[in-house]
């Protein structure tokens, strides 16, 4: 671990974040993205779950404290959940993680969830973009996490 | 179909804590706080919320056992009591007295552990009584009997958080006494000024305003630095110097020589810090000294002691409330053990057994005691067992196997007793080298009362009833002593109705208890000793109005090295202690599936500077290597511990910090220096690994 | 009250197999079961100890005996909550409701100190959650610092989990070394702290009890208040309310309006 000011030596702030895309839409969405040559930036590292609902607050958690400066939550539309209900979970479970990670002083907006379609392509594109910047602005995690 | 809740006392820490034990049918299933507890007000610790956890644990010793060759078989507890008790007599009759040792428990009960001593006593005849506390505390009995004239903490736990200003040092207080701790934070978020003297960086550390990382082994140099700095300016207390204690004049004499400037060389503690915290501690309105293990086990521990007193007495800040120097006492009971007398060289109630009026007086009531000479310690008994001279040895609930000093040494001793009895709820370490295991209840299934460290004694209720066949510590001990033979006098009797009439023959003997009885414990709660009269309200708080040896005495000490400095090639300090989740040799709390799961197996902590040097990687296993051993164990690689030191917990039996540690005592407590003894570190090759070059070919083909 | 108590218990007493209440013991107060023909001398009403863990480990062992229990309304709700979970069978349990005093409900700064049927007491107004907004108040970085001194006190006793009755689970994260480093105090920040908050949404009654049985004197329920509210507002679910409601994480609640994921925040 390294000091806060000790930061200032390291290369410049490239924001790490955290991909949660469900397997039936969202990666679906991801992959088509890809493959319809959409640009969008490299910050974020993806990881296929199951379903939406499978993203329980401690992999949220943990994802920021082992330094992932943004999660993003990607599932399936309302009613398009592959397991009917999944995404009705995770519609209450990241808001509430989000009102949480404010009421403990951690910026909400590192947290995001997304409905995104496999059709959506673009639509990822978009929003992977926008949230990068988003997590630019608010910088590193460290700030946060590191211990006095 | 019966479900209640049974109040008793933590089977812990010193702390003292009361808990609930939840009981479904006479099985335990669980465990509440107790929040009308006055010292932990429904607070506990993992250790407590858990203390029922073993209790019904498959491994519990229900039968006593003879040994068979390397086997055991049960057998009737007729037949064991008549074999101990022959035995015992063969062997006393045959080399005298003298070749038998006991040792007492500071995990039983107060009445356990003075039948245990009138056993040794007034039945067999010796003063070879004692138990763990040589390992912990012996300096501090010492020590402050020295300056102060009363061995035990001077306040009480809930003053701490009234304290303005606390010195906590050589204690991990969060971890060792979590809700000392706790009441430790709570004092700091009051305001009081927080000093911590400590090696490791500690959780406490976290929140204080000094925290002062020590050389280990340093402190008598680091407390004569604080007076010095006291003395040259003026912050003396002139008034209680005066009146109170004798002897001032040969302080200067000794801690003019400890300028902060040489304290910082020998300490590393950087001089102005150190002149900081003693202007804080001097100043405050009331400050209190709170310390453990970390300054009691060194072969300067005496000294440790005697220091802190004197840095006490300079400053008047003793014998008033939230004052104080308060040593943390280990286990739940080894202050009431050492009450009551299970130790070599008293009575119960600290009375000598070299005067020979007190040993008038025991001689009257038991009808029988032993010469009036000191009989010898824990590790004087394995050091004896070893070369013969001791015979047999009764040992109630303790483990020395695990917790000597030098465990080889231990090992071999007990391989070569003729006679060895242990008497525990687990088959332990220790017990797999007996003759005769006997089964024993464990504190759920006992009645009796534990003293906290702050001299409070309490009562230990019972949940449920022995499981098995186990008996009652106090039960077995009479047994033994009546098949031996029991004295004549008007408390030779090893017949009691219950604990309570244990109790009371205790007051009866022992002045500091004289005013406790069951039936006032059950009314008032608790009683801190010295509690004199059945109208005595008890001394929360020590030396109010004057010592207990009168005046208070300073002892001015120099600084000596450890006995054992580190050197080229063994370049790394090796301090020994304690996690939170574990309980010293980890009988009981590796058998509770919560705590276990939090520190499955055992470690040493290595800064993260001499890791890289070394290249140990996380979680890497190591050998750890001193002049009298070496064990295998994980690397964990954190800035808790200093660069050049290296902390490893003692609770495993694989990873037995103690092979490594130095039996060299201290001259005065002979206790052993677990905190300091130099080691190197050294990497296990592939070459030395074969199952891991078997795994890595079998991965590679 | 207490009389009045005890003359209830006597009255059920017949039509029950035994009666789950505080007993005096020591200097305080203990879960109890008392049964018919027991002597109730040393019944108890205050001071407060949650019933409805000892409720569940009764009935798990007795499912058929059908008790009495006395509630106050912070247990009432939370036998609702553990009931929806299986945890205990509302249709083998006598509830006794009792209103708490309005010195009770000022210690536990409790917004609804009665349950829904009173036996025994006058009931009284809760207490507004003011201090929630105070504590809303402070800027983001205050409210970062607030927590990690509080939570830096932790010595991971497991007393706010051990305590609370909705904390029934047999593996429990906070114990899994993947989540929650095993062996270290205090836990690193933030994780045995918010994922434990996390698993209160929706069940958490705030009773309080977590943060009165912490040794280290950490604010729990500021945290676990301030969700409880959200899952009110937002969600319509006020815990403990209706036993005949589902659970709210398997409820067909869902918030599609994506405003609502995202509300502004500081
Ligand atoms: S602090 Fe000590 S006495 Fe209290 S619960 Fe923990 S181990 Fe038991
Ligand atoms: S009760 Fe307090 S100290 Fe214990 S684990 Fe919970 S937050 Fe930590
Ligand atoms: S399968 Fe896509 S959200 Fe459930």
């Amino acid at each position: 671990m390294s000091s806060p000011e000790s930061n200032v030596q390291q290369p410049p702030y490239e924001p790490k974040i955290i991909g949660f895309l469900c397997n039936w839409c969202s990666y679906a969405g991801a992959d088509l993205a890809g493959t319809s040559r959409l640009s969008y930036p490299p910050n974020i590292r993806i990881v296929r779950v199951q379903c939406s609902g499978r993203v329980s607050p401690e992999l949220v958690l943990k994802a920021f404290h082992e330094g992932a400066d943004g999660v993003i939550v990607l599932g399936c539309h309302i009613g398009d959940c592959h397991y009917i209900d999944g995404n009705h979970r995770t519609s209450k479970r990241i808001p509430m993680l989000r009102q949480l990670l404010a009421y403990a002083g951690i910026e909400p907006d590192r947290l995001r969830l997304e409905w995104v379609s496999a059709a959506e392509g673009e639509r990822f594109a978009t929003i992977v973009k926008e949230f990068t910047e988003t997590v630019r602005e608010l910088g590193p995690i460290k700030r946060v996490m590191v211990t006095g | 179909m019966e479900y209640r809740n049974v109040p008793t006392i933590c089977t812990y820490c010193g702390t003292g804590c009361g808990l609930l034990l939840e009981v479904l049918d006479g099985q335990v299933v669980g465990t509440y706080p107790d929040y009308a507890h006055p010292v932990s007000e429904g607070h506990l610790c993992i250790k407590g919320w858990n203390a029922g956890a073993f209790v019904h644990h498959p491994d519990r010793l229900t039968k006593p056992l003879f040994r068979k060759g390397n086997d055991f078989v049960e057998v009737s507890w007729d037949e064991a009591l008549e074999r101990v008790a022959g035995e015992l007599k063969r062997i006393r009759d045959q080399y005298g007295p003298d070749a038998i040792g006991l040792f007492g428990s500071a995990k039983a009960t107060n009445e356990a552990n003075y039948l245990m001593q009138k056993l040794a006593r007034a039945v067999i005849g010796t003063n070879n009584i004692d138990h763990c506390a040589r390992l912990c505390h012996a300096p501090s009995v010492a020590g402050l009997a020295m300056t102060f004239g009363s061995g035990a903490m001077t306040n009480s736990i809930p003053e701490l958080e009234n304290s303005r200003c606390i010195l906590v040092t050589g204690s991990n207080t969060t971890e060792g006494h979590p809700i000392i701790g706790a009441r430790i934070m709570r004092a700091k978020e009051r305001g009081a000024t927080l000093i911590v003297v400590d090696p490791r960086d500690i959780q406490l550390a976290r929140f204080a305003d000094f925290h002062l990382r020590q050389r280990p082994g340093t402190d008598v140099a680091w407390i004569n630095g604080m007076i010095h700095v006291i003395l040259r300016e003026g912050l003396e207390n002139k008034e209680f110097i005066a009146t109170r204690t004798e002897n001032f004049d040969a302080l200067w004499e000794v801690v003019k020589e400890y300028p902060p400037e040489r304290v910082e060389q020998i300490t590393g503690i950087p001089a102005d810090q150190l002149a900081a915290a003693a202007r804080a501690y001097a100043r405050a309105e009331s400050a209190a000294i709170v310390y453990a293990m970390g300054i009691t086990q060194h072969t300067t521990g005496t000294d440790n002691v005697v220091s802190l007193a004197n840095l006490a007495m300079v400053t008047g800040q003793i014998g008033r409330p939230s004052t104080g120097v308060n040593p943390l006492r280990g286990q739940n009971n080894v202050q009431g053990a050492c009450d009551v007398g299970a130790l070599p060289n008293v009575y119960p109630g600290y009375q000598s057994v070299t005067d020979e009026k007190v040993r008038q007086k025991f001689l009257e009531a038991w009808g029988a005691a032993p010469p009036a000479r000191a009989g010898f310690t824990v590790t004087e008994m394995v050091d004896l067992a070893g070369v013969g001279a001791i015979r047999a040895l009764y040992i109630m609930g303790e483990n020395p196997l695990l917790s000597d000093p030098n465990i080889h040494h231990a090992r071999e001793a007990l391989e070569r007793i003729e006679f060895l009895v242990v008497q525990d709820i687990f088959l332990s370490e220790t017990a797999q080298f007996a003759h005769v295991v006997l089964p024993a209840a464990s504190f759920a299934e006992t009645s009796g009362t534990f003293t906290a460290t702050d001299r409070r004694v309490q009562l230990v209720r019972q949940a449920i009833p022995p499981i098995g066949e186990s008996r009652e510590d106090w039960q077995i001990i009479c047994e033994i002593a009546r098949r031996l033979g029991t004295p004549a006098g008007p408390y030779g009797k090893f017949d009691y109705a219950g604990t309570a009439e244990i109790m009371d023959e205790i007051a009866a003997l022992t002045p500091i208890y004289g005013g406790i009885s069951h039936r006032r414990l059950e009314e008032l709660g608790f009683l801190q000793w010295p509690c004199r009269t059945p109208d005595d309200p008890g001394t929360p708080i020590l030396h109010t109005e004057q010592f207990t040896r009168g005046l208070g005495r300073f002892q001015p000490v120099h600084y000596r090295d450890p006995a054992e400095l580190t050197d080229k090639e063994y370049p790394f300090i090796l301090t020994t202690g304690r996690v939170m989740f574990h309980w010293h040799t980890g009988t009981m709390t590796r058998r509770s599936p919560k705590l276990h799961k939090e520190v499955p197996e055992g470690y040493v902590e290595i800064n993260p500077l001499d890791a890289e040097r070394l290249q140990i990687g996380k979680s890497e296993r190591i050998r750890l290597v001193s002049r009298r051993g070496a064990v295998e164990t994980k690397a964990w690689i954190t800035r808790r511990v200093a660069p050049g030191v290296v902390f490893m917990p003692f609770h495993f039996a694989e990873a037995a910090a103690n092979v490594l540690t130095n039996a060299a005592l201290d001259p005065v407590a002979k206790i052993p220096e677990y905190k300091v003894c130099a080691v190197r570190i050294e990497k296990i090759t592939e070459v030395e690994r074969p199952e891991k070059l078997v795994a890595a070919r079998a991965g590679a083909s | 009250m207490l009389e009045a108590l005890r003359k209830k218990i006597q009255e059920i007493m017949p039509q029950v197999d035994g009666v789950i209440a505080l007993r005096r013991v020591g200097k305080g107060t203990a879960p109890h079961l008392f049964l018919p023909g027991d002597d109730l001398s040393e019944l108890a009403l205050s001071p407060q100890f949650p019933l409805p863990t000892p409720v569940r480990i009764i009935q798990a062992k007795y499912p058929d005996k059908r008790f009495a229990v006395v509630v106050r309304g912070c247990d009432e709700r939370q036998l609702v909550e553990m009931a929806k979970r299986r945890q205990i069978f509302l249709d083998k349990l006598t509830m006794i409701g009792v209103a708490c005093t309005k010195e009770q409900a000022e210690y536990c700064r409790c917004e609804m100190p009665f349950p829904k049927q009173v036996d025994i007491g006058e009931t009284v107004e809760g207490i507004p959650q003011t201090f929630l907004d105070d504590f809303l108040a402070k800027p983001r970085e205050e409210r970062l610092a607030f927590w990690k001194h509080a939570f830096a006190k932790c010595i991971k006793c497991y007393g706010c989990r051990n305590i609370c009755p909705e904390c029934f689970c047999k593996e429990c994260v906070l114990e899994d070394n993947l989540w929650v480093t095993s062996g270290t105090v205090p836990p690193p920040f933030p994780m045995f702290h918010l994922i434990r908050a996390m698993h209160t949404v929706g069940k958490c009654v705030a009773c309080g009890e977590c943060e009165r049985t912490c040794p280290a004197d950490i604010p729990l329920t500021i945290l676990y208040k301030l969700l409880k509210r959200d899952v009110e507002t937002v969600f319509h679910y006020y815990a403990g309310a209706d036993p005949n409601e589902p659970p709210l994480m398997d409820s067909t609640i869902f918030l599609a309006d994506m405003d609502m994921l995202h509300p502004p925040r500081r």
